[in-house]
């Protein structure tokens, strides 16, 4: 049987996981159950507590977790402590621009690969990496074309079933144009059971034009370049990922705001709702900053992980696009 | 004159500094009474208890006069670095150049509590979005902001990646607002992979010998960036004598732990022992007046200690303290509860440590770097905090989390764990935010049962 790795940074390349024979399980996890073990202490991030309950008690062989924010790397450790699975804990350089940081992470990737190795995965050939690349290219492609085709929820859940499945589902119904104040939704990746926040934004006189959460198409590699992709498959993979995904983590982090000023344009958002979890330092830190930058609104939307997030949610929202509109 | 060690207040100290006087105290150039400093707007020095010597004097003369050292320097064609997050490793390099200064901006996370939240630094940081939820190191952007309360550095440096987030990202903040920063990367440490080439670092943990290879690549653009600064080279000559010099303040420091952490009664307060503790990783900007600051503490606590004085009654419950406190006055708080330091981590045991001086400079810098506590597993902070209680006989241990900070979630229950599995010892967690006076009566009673549930383990 095929061995599975669940991880939820969007750092770790689905292809090299799969170009080793093992499964890919980028996943986000549903916030909310109580758990004797991980109690919801003060200053615990809810998202990393989320993620820690699944990776303890899912059916994974494994977990990855990077060093993306720190709870989550503490979060491992507690993981690695008290569940039968390995934890790979990679280390992703939060520094992007010498050159040293680049080759750390391919040989971080290269550990990984290792990693894989002993967890039943078989080290690809070059050959081998790039048709797996090639397969996730395409498919990362049909998924972006779905942009627009169907709903902003559904083309968000598109997304995180990609990430979980390797598979793109476009059997969904094309959706009616969209209405209403457009938005654009930043912030730390979604749990799953939280997909209802295009609902409330739709049913609040907006949509969801862009989501450039964690979990959404700002963490998409970027397409790989058709020559290195058979010269140099690992390198090209890293440049994909390390080189290419705009994130609030990164020091400096001017690349998140060039990207958000593209797109912002590109979709026509009225709107910024940064989506963060409350004790999540990187994005709180940015929100206050992004008023500044942005030349549209900002709403603040923390989310506390327990399970009155939608009325919270919902007041908040509403006021702000019936303010937008 | 009495030299009988006692701990006094601020009211006290006027008197005893007219008696030290009178006794022929000669003082360096930045002494003086201590109120002087309450005058300034140093308000929390009226609520703490001191130790009385001139040596503790002198210590806390040095502390309070930094900033005016750093003008000094600047005004001398010095050039101020500072040094963000890494605590005790670029300071090292930086104090290698004759005409170079380094200091913390983090060291603002104690204005607060200092100033009594007078300086409005916490409101700058509010009305810049970095709220309650960051910890109390949120007030450096404040004394960035408003340069009241340091001289903004010609070259700013900031450790990142196996880090903190709120650190990293209220720098983040900082740089955005056009303080320009050089960010290195300190890699999150791993044990070495079954055959992969290993180094032991100071402290005993062993690494993977490419991760040194990678944090010493990154302290070689420091090194660049020193050296564009100070127009000067920074070679391996210069870095060795650098690390030599750290040392000898490292072995004074490692000394007075070893007494005033062991020796019964307790000869030197909490108090004095944070702020010694401190000076050690940034030299307080001035390296050679540390040396003198720190012979004097441990002439002062040897006196002590070969007398058989103390400034605590004997019997205080031995207490190991993990991570420092936003708020001085609980290091006074302890010993009114009758405990006493037997022991400490606050968060930076590698700054400790005599950095190797039989490595290539670069390496052994890389190597002390890595050895931070913060960029490993808290699995092992909690075995070196175990050896260490061991070292130092603690009956109890204290964490003392910091309000907001990243790593205080989840490492509190694991050093507990570790402390309880390993030693059987109590542990209790408090919280102490920059001004805890309204908290007292709790943090009392939490203190206060720790050194209780000690003193019944010894009867029992």
């Amino acid at each position: 049987m095929t061995p599975a790795v669940l991880y939820s940074c969007s750092f770790v390349p689905a292809e090299w996981v799969a170009a080793h024979g093992v499964r890919p399980c980028r996943t986000l996890p549903a916030s909310g159950p109580a758990s004797a073990w991980l109690a919801a202490d003060m200053g615990l991030c809810p998202y990393a507590r989320a993620f820690a309950l699944e990776a303890r008690a899912g059916e994974a062989d494994a977990v990855v977790v990077t060093t993306l924010c720190d709870q989550m790397r503490r979060v491992a450790e507690i993981i690695a402590r008290d569940s039968p699975r390995p934890v790979f804990l990679m280390h992703l350089p939060t520094t992007w621009q010498s050159a040293a940081s680049r080759a750390y992470y391919l040989d971080e990737l290269r550990r990984l690969g290792r990693f894989l190795v002993q967890l039943g995965g078989a080290a690809p050939s070059d050959g081998d990496l790039a048709a797996v690349m090639l397969q996730y290219d395409s498919a990362r492609a049909a998924l972006r074309a779905l942009r627009g085709r169907v709903s902003p929820r559904r083309f968000s859940e598109a997304i995180a079933e990609f990430h979980r499945t390797g598979a793109v589902t476009s059997d969904a119904l094309p959706a009616a144009a969209p209405r209403g104040v457009p938005i654009a939704l930043l912030g730390a990746p979604m749990v799953r059971n939280h997909f209802w926040l295009f609902d409330l934004i739709e049913e609040a006189g907006g949509h969801v034009a862009l989501d450039a959460t964690d979990s959404g198409e700002r963490t998409l590699p970027a397409p790989f370049a058709a020559d290195r992709l058979h010269t140099a498959p690992l390198e090209e993979l890293a440049d994909a990922y390390f080189g290419h995904i705009p994130h609030a983590f990164r020091r400096p982090n001017d690349a998140l705001y060039q990207w958000l000023g593209r797109e912002l344009a590109r979709s026509g958002a009225k709107g910024l709702i940064v989506r963060r979890y409350v004790w999540c330092d990187t994005w709180h830190a940015e929100v206050e900053r992004l008023r500044e930058w942005a030349s549209v609104p900002v709403l603040d939307l923390d989310v506390n992980g327990g399970g009155d997030a939608e009325g919270r949610a919902a007041n908040r929202i509403q006021a702000f696009i019936e303010a937008l509109r | 004159m009495t030299d009988t060690p006692r701990r006094i207040t601020l009211e006290e100290w006027d008197a005893r500094y007219a008696e030290l006087r009178a006794g022929g105290l000669r003082e360096p150039a930045y002494g003086g009474p201590l109120r002087r400093h309450l005058d300034d707007g140093d308000l929390r020095l009226a609520r703490l208890l001191y130790d009385n010597s001139a040596a503790s004097l002198r210590l806390w003369n040095f502390l309070l006069t930094e900033e005016e050292r750093l003008r000094q320097a600047r005004a001398g064609g010095k050039k101020l670095v500072g040094t963000m997050k890494d605590l005790g490793t670029v300071p090292v390099m930086a104090y290698s150049l004759p005409n170079v200064v380094a200091f913390y901006p983090d060291g603002a996370w104690w204005l607060p509590c200092v100033m009594e939240m007078s300086t409005g630094m916490l409101e700058v940081a509010d009305s810049l979005g970095i709220d309650e939820a960051f910890c109390p190191v949120r007030a450096m952007l404040g004394a960035f902001l408003t340069e009241a309360h340091f001289p903004i550095p010609d070259l700013l440096t900031c450790s990142v990646g196996a880090t903190c987030d709120d650190f990293s990202a209220i720098a983040q903040r900082l740089e955005a607002l056009g303080y320009p920063i050089l960010w290195w990367e300190a890699p999150s440490r791993r044990q070495p992979d079954p055959g992969e080439a290993a180094v032991c670092l100071p402290g005993g943990f062993p690494a993977p010998q490419a991760q040194v290879d990678f944090v010493r690549s990154e302290l070689e653009r420091l090194r660049s960036a020193l050296e564009a600064l100070a127009a000067d080279r920074l070679h391996d000559g210069r870095l060795a004598e650098g690390i030599r010099a750290a040392n000898r303040v490292r072995r004074l420091l490692a000394e007075l732990r070893r007494l005033a952490y062991k020796a019964e009664p307790c000869p030197l307060p909490a108090l004095e022992m944070l702020i010694a503790e401190m000076l050690a990783i940034h030299f307080c900007s001035d390296r050679a007046e540390s040396l003198l600051v720190f012979e004097d503490l441990l002439r002062e606590t040897r006196r002590r200690v070969d007398a058989g004085q103390g400034v605590l009654p004997p019997g205080a419950a031995r207490v190991f303290w993990v991570n420092p406190v936003a708020d001085l006055r609980v290091m006074n708080l302890l010993e009114s509860c009758g405990g006493r330091i037997c022991g400490t981590e606050y968060l930076f045991c590698h700054a400790l440590d005599e950095i190797p001086e039989d490595l290539p400079p670069m390496e052994a810098l890389a190597r002390m770097a890595l050895a931070d506590p913060m960029v490993g597993p808290v699995a092992d902070r909690a075995e070196r905090i175990c050896a260490d209680i061991r070292a130092f006989g603690a009956e109890g241990v204290i964490v003392s989390r910091i309000p907001g900070a990243s790593h205080c979630a989840t490492e509190g229950a694991v050093i507990a764990d570790v402390v309880a599995s390993s030693l059987g010892l109590p542990v209790v967690e408090i919280e102490v935010p920059p001004l805890s006076d309204s908290m007292q009566p709790t943090l009392s009673t939490r203190l206060t049962a720790l050194v209780e549930v000690i003193r019944e383990g010894r009867t029992g």
